[in-house]
């Protein structure tokens, strides 16, 4: 059997790349994969701890936490075409009609 | 007297969400349908029988502990029905009700309109439902179910690029935070074995991973920062507050960041309190920062706006500050409830008096005649009322005694008192003494300056000034009334 620690470390691999992605990808479609990276990070963790508990709620919370993914993905596709249609990019940097 | 069965208890939450279905319904027979007296009809019928029954059951004592000590739970404990459950539900469908109520007017010409009502009433079904979370698994899917259709509701108005680029920073940043929420809770999770409150605060005992359990800690603050805009999450909430329509605007400062502190006030004050872990991490010491820097960061820039609009949202960031207070003075002693309860207050008066305030912005886009302070000039010789309402909100925002505000400031100021954490209570008075300032810029706007020439309001609507002059009235009314107000807020943060 492998020790959770490795998953541990593969997890938090896996969302480190997707906090990069995020902070320094200016496509909106790559942010949207970045947030997908994070999320299933969080998923291995909660099957790994599942498997290593014994009990079933991580790995049934990941089931939920899919499909919220999916649902997050779908409104932020809608988002960026509307994004397109207005600023006719999607780049998340064009967008600069507010400022503080 | 009938003995209803136990699911009944989650009526307020059902309510909404049986609205939003029927919603759906009329969208999915009739897209295009501007039946606006229909659409506004069922959501605002919907949310006010949500908040009556909330109403009703707090009065009957639904969330009080039964006979044998227990409190009533459903779906293997998945969601509880306590006070604060009900306190919540009953905010939640009461903001919604205002917001309803001025869309009458306000998408009145817009398209999308059944969407509309169906997509603010889906989110007021997770915030409420947030608040009878019982477990983080249930609380992550609350959450979402009430960001997702924030999302969409900020970019209602797709041809309008102030809306499109609100919607894109707010979903920005909201799929990351609920992303490192997520990883957040599966870290907790790890530590502990268990998703369930009680549960997760048993198993942390001195043995737990320290560096596991810490990280997901600090991790579910972020979570919770973002849903109630306080730094360091908060940079949306200027930006998706100005562009959003107004009365989501309305809905967004008021009903989701109470959604967002019920949910912090379960799982810091229920799951995660303890020694055990605040010797791992110091999640109390983490809020007085965040209390106070947020405090400090909201007033002042809103200090310095000229769009009314965006100040009113700073000052919705400076608002999160104070009620940070709630988390932030806990001890772990007596005080405790004391404490919770006063940030409880505080979110109830402040759905009234800031939905109003909101909804005045709304009624000023409608009319048109521009978002600046200068804009604002002499307004009051032409909606003398509407004018007033907006002065009591504004001073009630503040903290002076006209409206509830007064009295929800008072409690918070006392909570760290009796909390001695008083670097708290000289945070609370210096920001409310700023801001004061920029308040008193838009009541000087509309009633001391001179008119621009040319201004002139032809239309009064009707539904915009109902929901304006209702919250003016409840913001007044809180002021004798408050002692209700507290006594449930007590016994509802006491149960905990």
């Amino acid at each position: 059997m492998i020790p959770t620690q490795y998953y541990l470390l593969l997890s938090a691999a896996v969302f480190c790349i997707g906090i990069f992605g995020v902070l320094t990808r200016r496509n909106a479609l790559i942010f949207l994969m970045s947030v997908e990276l994070i999320l299933n990070a969080a998923n291995i963790n909660l099957v790994a701890f599942s498997f290593q508990y014994g009990n079933l709620s991580g790995q049934v919370f990941a089931l939920f936490a899919m499909g919220l993914a999916a649902a997050e993905v779908a409104v932020g596709l809608g988002i960026v075409l509307v994004l397109y249609r207005n600023f006719s990019d999607i780049d998340v940097t064009e967008a600069t009609t507010m400022r503080w | 007297m009938v003995q209803l069965p136990t699911w009944t208890a989650l009526s307020p939450t059902l309510l909404l969400g049986l609205t939003a279905i029927v919603l759906l319904l009329v969208d999915s027979i009739d897209p295009d349908s501007s039946n606006n007296e229909l659409l506004a009809g069922v959501a605002g019928l919907g949310s006010i029988a949500a908040a009556a029954t909330s109403v009703w059951f707090i009065v009957a004592g639904t969330g009080l502990p039964a006979e044998n000590g227990e409190l009533i739970s459903l779906f293997d404990d998945q969601l509880v029905v306590d006070q604060m459950a009900l306190f919540f539900s009953f905010l939640v469908a009461s903001v919604l009700t205002l917001v309803v109520v001025a869309s009458y007017d306000y998408m009145a010409d817009k398209a999308r309109q059944a969407k509309y009502y169906s997509l603010t009433v889906m989110a007021a079904t997770g915030m409420s439902l947030l608040g009878s979370a019982n477990g983080l698994a249930v609380a992550f899917v609350a959450l979402e179910l009430a960001s997702l259709p924030s999302y969409a509701l900020v970019a209602i108005l797709k041809t309008n690029k102030g809306s499109v680029e609100a919607a894109l920073k707010y979903f920005l940043v909201g799929a990351l935070s609920s992303g490192v929420f997520l990883y957040g809770i599966s870290l907790v999770y790890g530590a502990t074995g268990s998703l369930q409150f009680d549960a997760v605060a048993a198993a942390l005992t001195d043995g737990v991973p320290a560096g596991i359990l810490g990280i997901g800690v600090l991790m579910i603050v972020g979570g919770v920062a973002f849903k109630t805009a306080s730094v360091p999450f908060h940079f949306w909430a200027p930006e998706a507050y100005e562009g959003a329509p107004a009365p989501i605007s309305a809905f967004l400062s008021s009903a989701s960041k109470a959604a967002g502190f019920v949910l912090a006030f379960r799982v810091f004050a229920t799951a995660l309190m303890g020694d055990a872990v605040l010797a791992v991490v110091d999640w109390v010491l983490v809020f007085q920062v965040l209390a106070i820097v947020t405090m400090f960061v909201g007033n002042f820039a809103a200090a310095t706006q000229e769009n009314v609009k965006r100040m009113l949202a700073y000052s919705s960031v400076g608002h999160a500050g104070y009620v940070l207070i709630g988390l932030a003075a806990l001890t772990g002693g007596s005080s405790d409830a004391y404490v919770l309860g006063s940030g409880m207050m505080h979110l109830l008066v402040y759905g009234f008096m800031n939905t109003g305030a909101f909804l005045f912005i709304a009624l000023v886009e409608y009319w048109d005649i521009g978002r600046t302070f200068e804009d604002y000039n002499g307004l009051a010789t032409q909606a003398p009322l509407a004018c007033a309402a907006m002065t009591v909100f504004l001073f009630s925002l503040a903290g002076l005694p006209i409206g509830g505000g007064f009295f929800s400031k008072f409690n918070l100021l006392m909570a760290t008192v009796r909390s001695g954490t008083w670097f708290l209570g000289a945070a609370l008075i210096v920001n409310s003494a700023l801001s004061l300032y920029y308040y008193t810029r838009v009541v000087k706007a509309m009633w001391i300056e001179e008119p621009a020439s040319g201004l002139e309001i032809e239309r009064y609507p009707i539904g915009l000034y109902t929901a304006v002059l209702v919250a003016a009235l409840v913001t007044v009314l809180l002021l004798p009334g408050f002692d209700a107000v507290s006594q449930t807020a007590e016994t509802a943060a006491s149960l905990l």
